[in-house]
């Protein structure tokens, strides 16, 4: 199944953050969404989400901030139970343990509420969350920034084990040049609420075309340093 | 000088620190590391006294670190600022109200410096990108100058470009007005460039504390080369050949 969108903007205080944006992706594909900071990658994540949802699609969503998806004033455990309740599981009757302990995060306590857990481990239960079901797509939106570089590897390669099991297909979106290089066949760049670029990934890193990939491509490891 | 002397913090029946001690002078910077849930942001709060320990004292000069008023980036950065406020109303002016004779090029400076364009400040905090909203975090850590900032994860949502500036802007403004830094980061290759010492923390404690050199080469504990190989894996540190 290729799941499309087309025409989708977005305008917020008379700005237009989004340009009309079409996009197909096909089963099981893993696209990354690259670009500066504040170029729309977020935005037209949710555009794309919302278009797909009410196409009757299953999205999952791992939004960029765990706040986005956990209420402060609710435990740990009746998000979960909300989840479940929303796929029309029986709460309690998913296996929350293989995916807690693949996650690392078994010895959170569930009666806390999002606070009582750290940004990073309020990171992978919202991952969590996303892999109960068996979605359509999943979009991801940088679902590692809160964690360091072993527990981000083990986390993408459960989400890849998952995808491949599943035949989800996923949308990455990134400033993390590194982690795209190895997640995602095809990449798109964003600038200024639009699609500027999109090619495989290689391409991408090896022949940036626009000036922004360049400049993105160029800067990827300004940190690098030999050790 | 900040000093975190034997603190423990509770946290159910167990520990969120324990045993931690740390020293850091003015115009240092210091960078801890460790595994998600580690316990760094505890530290964190608990250096700011928004977590009482258990055990152990933290003291700034000898005195609170309150009276310092330490500059703070926190992680979630757009939890940062009130929601019914513009940033201008937010940020800006409590910050010109604090500081008299606060010059506007400094204001524009570290916006500059940020790739932030002013008439960002006219929005809400719900009107901007999360990576815009680390920043303007960060525009208020530095804009006051000062003795002391805490920094947890400051660069987390920002590509590669702004990381750049913004790690360099921080670098410079302490070198010109000596500051010291913590910095929370997961990111070993900033850590490695920037930090003067790199302390690693797992399960709540110190595993190590040493130079970048020391890190590279004689890493002691276990988890410090599981961060150095995950951090080769994913191209932000390069193998010495
Ligand atoms: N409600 C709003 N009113 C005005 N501008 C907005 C609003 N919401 C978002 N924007 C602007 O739209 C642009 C795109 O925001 P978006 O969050 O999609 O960026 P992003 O690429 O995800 O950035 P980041 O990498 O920092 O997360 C930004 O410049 C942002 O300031
Ligand atoms: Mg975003």
């Amino acid at each position: 199944m290729i799941l499309s969108v087309s025409g989708l903007s977005a305008t917020r205080s008379g700005r237009t953050i989004l340009h009309p944006t079409s996009l197909d992706i096909e089963q099981c594909e893993s696209i990354g969404l690259v670009g500066v900071s504040g170029s729309g990658k977020s935005t037209f994540g949710h555009m794309l989400i919302d278009d797909l949802r009410s196409k009757g699609l299953k999205v999952a969503h791992v939004p960029q901030s765990p706040e986005e998806a956990l209420d402060p004033l609710r435990s740990m455990r009746f998000h979960w139970h909300e989840a479940e309740r929303a796929l029309g599981l029986d709460t309690g009757s998913t296996d929350k343990k293989t995916l807690f302990t693949a996650l690392k995060i078994e010895d959170g306590d569930l009666r806390k509420r999002p606070w009582g857990w750290s940004r990073g481990m309020q990171q992978r239960f919202v991952i969590a969350m996303a892999l109960i079901s068996s979605p359509d797509l999943i979009v991801l939106d940088e679902p590692t920034s809160a964690l360091d570089p072993v527990t981000a590897a083990a986390t993408m390669d459960l989400l890849e084990q998952h995808r491949e099991d599943l035949n989800t297909a996923m949308i990455l979106i990134t400033h993390d040049l590194g982690l795209a290089a190895r997640r995602v066949s095809k990449l798109m760049v964003m600038h200024d609420g639009r699609i500027v670029e999109q090619a495989s990934t290689e391409d991408i890193l090896e022949r940036p075309k626009t000036d922004v990939a360049k400049y993105l491509v160029a800067h990827r490891s300004w940190a690098v340093v030999p050790c | 000088m900040l000093k975190v002397d034997h603190v423990w913090v509770r946290r159910g029946a167990g520990f969120a620190l324990r045993n931690i001690s740390l020293s850091l002078f003015p115009g240092k910077t210091l960078a801890v590391v460790g595994e998600s849930g580690a316990g760094k942001s505890t530290l964190i709060a608990t250096i700011l006294d928004l977590v009482k320990p258990w055990k152990g004292e933290i003291t700034w000069a000898g005195a609170s670190v309150q009276t310092c008023s330490p500059g703070l980036v926190m992680q979630e950065p757009r939890a940062a600022f009130n929601p019914v406020l513009s940033l201008r109303q937010s940020v800006l002016e409590p910050i010109v109200a604090r500081n008299e004779d606060m010059p506007h090029e400094r204001i524009k400076r570290l916006s500059d410096s940020l790739e932030l364009s002013l008439e960002i400040f006219d929005r809400y905090p719900g009107e901007i990108s999360i990576g815009q909203a680390q920043r303007v975090a960060i525009l208020r850590a530095l804009i006051a100058a000062p003795p002391l900032v805490l920094l947890d994860e400051p660069l987390s949502a920002l590509d590669a470009v702004i990381q750049k500036h913004t790690a360099k802007l921080i670098s410079d403004l302490q070198q010109e007005e000596g500051f010291a830094a913590m910095i929370v980061t997961h990111d070993l290759g900033y850590a490695m460039a920037y930090a003067d010492e790199i302390a690693v923390i797992k399960s709540g404690g110190i595993e190590e504390v040493s130079t970048p050199q020391t890190f590279a080469k004689e890493s002691k504990s276990g988890y410090s080369r599981l961060l150095m190989e995950a951090a080769m894996a994913l191209g932000a540190l390069e193998p010495s050949a």
